[in-house]
């Protein structure tokens, strides 16, 4: 990193479009939802005295807080899942495929369903998870099974199926990325160590890798916690986690309540990044080799 | 080539060898990377193999260390068959260009790791961690990581990565190449000496000669995936086996030419730049019309031929160039190849670029190449 500062007016003007856009969009409206979720009192006003008791009626609610505990499990399942499929398609991909034309094409193909709209993809996955759908159809055809499986759509195991698919590469991407840049020496030079490939993943490469481990954990873990559209269209009317209450109380004009749980959600997903870093300092990444 | 063709014969283990390499080939598609290379290395040798880049000494090495499964030809370390082991199997160690280190270790861990891997007790580990570290003076850098270190403290900690664990062979991948040119020197003496107060064999790849020939006792010159020559640095120097080695090498000065006249003990060789006289070799007889390579080091070029110089020619100089004690002329001969005369000292008549001069040598300085000239 350079030591050199520039300190001209010029380059701090630059910096002043993008910063306007972040206060409208990002700062000032969670400024303005911590603010409401304080308020009191009857109206809907700026007037309204502050007051603590929307967070105490929130946490009064023993149905609320198993939600809370719900939506952080299945949040951590989802990471571990996620994790492990990652780490394995990565390495699979850097580490095995070793012609670039291929590697380039599957990587293709794990990402062009990105390019679609999160909504859209979890749409997409009803006609696979349904009584008749393409899962069930399969399962019977091979004779896995003789009547349709009913616990994939409107439950919670095809809530985490789909999830699954759809943040797997989020997982990947950073891995694929952290051991792309190991040199092949590193895990030679261990192997000349007498390290065992086993010895040689779990002491070279995997610390290596770790921060993309990490960074994709964090991906994970946000887009979950946050993600209402999935768990809404496959989970049908029947489930629902911290983010799906949040449209229902927005929806039911609880504007009060909807905000709680909106900074309750940021709160979690703030300690969830906090304990990340801790983990591994992102904002150092590189700089040790 | 199958093991039971090869001249050695079956397996017949040799303990005093440290390393036997037995006809091994390497290919990568189209390309063979080694061509039936056969070395053997004594205990506690100090081996260079030298060679332009792409000659296949690199992937001799990777083949010793495992890192490469040759397709043809054998392996045996210390006597024992290696050739399929995989590398955490075979009583090596190896040293990398880039020395390798794991970014995320600190440099004690980074030394220790060979002795966890032999499944030391920990307070072993940790006593001979801080005795090697003494030993290397890294001492004061056991807490760092290899990020803040600079490039002969790195090389210094791979080496004593490598030197723990007491291998029977160290392989060095270009182990000083990524040294400064001021640091290679001091570096070079220091690893010969550790080198002979350990009696652990070296295999040291370099493309530098200076490195190979202060160094090995045994100093094997490879080209096109094949060893050219192999003995020590003074054999290698005064008597090079072949055109390529001649070319080389510094100093020498090669000649190709057809035999036009043999008599017991000398022969005639008509070249581009004149007729010459070579001695006969004594293992194999040229014919007439054979074509042959020579080539008379630059030291023992003449600008003053007397009678007994009976190679003579006359050049013109193009250049004169100064390597301490040593003044090399560059001379042009007349089929446009270059010719370089050293001259030891300042005593001598100066001879200035542009001037044509008589050059002469001794046939007995002339020396032969094996094989057609390349």
């Amino acid at each position: 990193m350079s030591t050199i500062r520039v300190r001209s007016p010029a380059s701090y003007w630059l910096a002043v479009p993008a910063a306007a856009w972040m206060l409208g969009v990002v700062v000032v409206p969670i400024v303005l939802l911590v603010w409401v979720s304080f308020w009191g009192g009857r109206t809907f006003s700026p007037a309204s005295p502050l007051t603590f008791d929307n967070y105490a009626r929130f946490f009064a609610n023993q149905t609320y807080i198993k939600l809370a505990g719900t939506t952080v499990l299945h949040t951590v399942t989802l990471m571990a899942v996620t994790g492990v499929l990652g780490y394995c398609i990565a390495y699979f991909l850097v580490m095995k495929v070793k012609s670039p034309g291929w590697r380039l094409a599957l990587f293709m193909a794990f990402i062009i369903p990105f390019w679609t709209s999160t909504l859209i993809r979890a749409i997409a996955w009803v006609p696979f998870l349904g009584v008749n759908g393409v899962i069930n159809q399969f399962l019977m055809s091979i004779g896995a099974t003789r009547s349709p499986i009913e616990a994939f759509l409107y439950s919670h195991t095809g809530i985490t199926m789909a999830q699954v698919s759809l943040y797997t590469m989020m997982a990947a991407g950073p891995v694929v990325y952290m051991l792309s840049s190991i040199a092949p020496q590193l895990r030679e030079a261990a192997m000349t160590l007498k390290a065992t490939p086993f010895t040689v993943f779990r002491r070279v490469t995997f610390p290596l890798t770790l921060p993309g481990v990490v960074i994709g954990q964090v991906l994970v873990f946000l887009n979950v916690m946050s993600d209402f559209a999935t768990v809404a269209t496959i989970g049908g009317n029947k489930h629902a986690l911290l983010s799906n209450l949040v449209l229902l109380f927005y929806e039911s004009s609880q504007i009060r309540a909807a905000s709680v749980v909106a900074v309750l959600l940021m709160v979690c997903m703030l300690v969830g990044v906090v304990i990340a870093l801790r983990v591994v300092d992102v904002r150092r990444l590189g700089v040790e080799r | 080539m199958d093991a039971l063709a090869h001249p050695y014969g079956e397996v017949t283990a040799r303990p005093q060898l440290d390393l036997e390499l037995r006809g091994i080939r390497k290919r990568y598609g189209d390309f063979t990377a080694v061509d039936g290379v056969s070395l053997q290395v004594e205990k506690g040798q100090f081996v260079c193999l030298l060679g332009p880049s792409g000659c296949g000494k690199t992937t001799t090495l990777r083949c010793v260390a495992g890192l490469e499964e040759p397709d043809d030809g054998g392996i045996l370390i210390g006597g024992k068959e290696v050739t399929k082991d995989p590398p955490w199997q075979r009583d090596i160690a190896m040293m990398f260009q880039d020395f390798a280190l794991f970014p995320h270790m600190t440099v004690a861990k980074q030394v220790g790791f060979g002795l966890e891997m032999l499944k030391k007790p920990k307070a072993e580990i940790a006593k001979r961690v801080q005795e090697v570290l003494k030993a290397f003076e890294i001492s004061v850098l056991a807490e760092r990581k290899p990020g803040s270190l600079s490039g002969g403290q790195r090389q210094r900690v791979a080496l004593a990565r490598a030197m723990i664990t007491e291998p029977r062979i160290l392989l060095l991948d270009e182990p000083i190449g990524a040294l400064d040119y001021s640091l290679r020197e001091t570096v070079m003496l220091e690893l010969k000496l550790l080198q002979q107060r350990t009696g652990i064999s070296f295999i040291w790849v370099t493309h530098d000669q200076n490195e190979a020939f202060s160094l090995g006792d045994l100093v094997v010159v490879m080209n096109h995936a094949k060893i050219e020559q192999q003995g020590t640095a003074e054999e290698i120097l005064q008597r090079p086996a072949t055109a390529f080695v001649a070319g080389f090498v510094q100093g020498n000065n090669v000649f190709r030419g057809r035999v036009t006249g043999t008599s017991p003990d000398v022969l005639q060789v008509e070249t581009s730049a004149g007729r010459f006289y070579v001695p006969r070799p004594l293992d194999r007889v040229p014919m007439l019309g054979d074509p042959v390579s020579f080539s008379v080091r630059a030291e023992q070029v003449t600008d003053s031929p007397s009678e007994r110089q009976a190679n003579r020619l006359s050049a013109r100089c193009t250049a004169v160039e100064y390597f301490g004690a040593v003044r090399r002329h560059v001379f042009e001969r007349c089929d446009g190849e270059v010719l370089k005369y050293d001259q030891f000292g300042a005593h001598a008549a100066r001879i200035v670029p542009g001037q044509t001069v008589q050059l002469g040598w001794l046939v007995e300085e002339t020396v032969l190449h094996a094989g057609a000239p390349g």
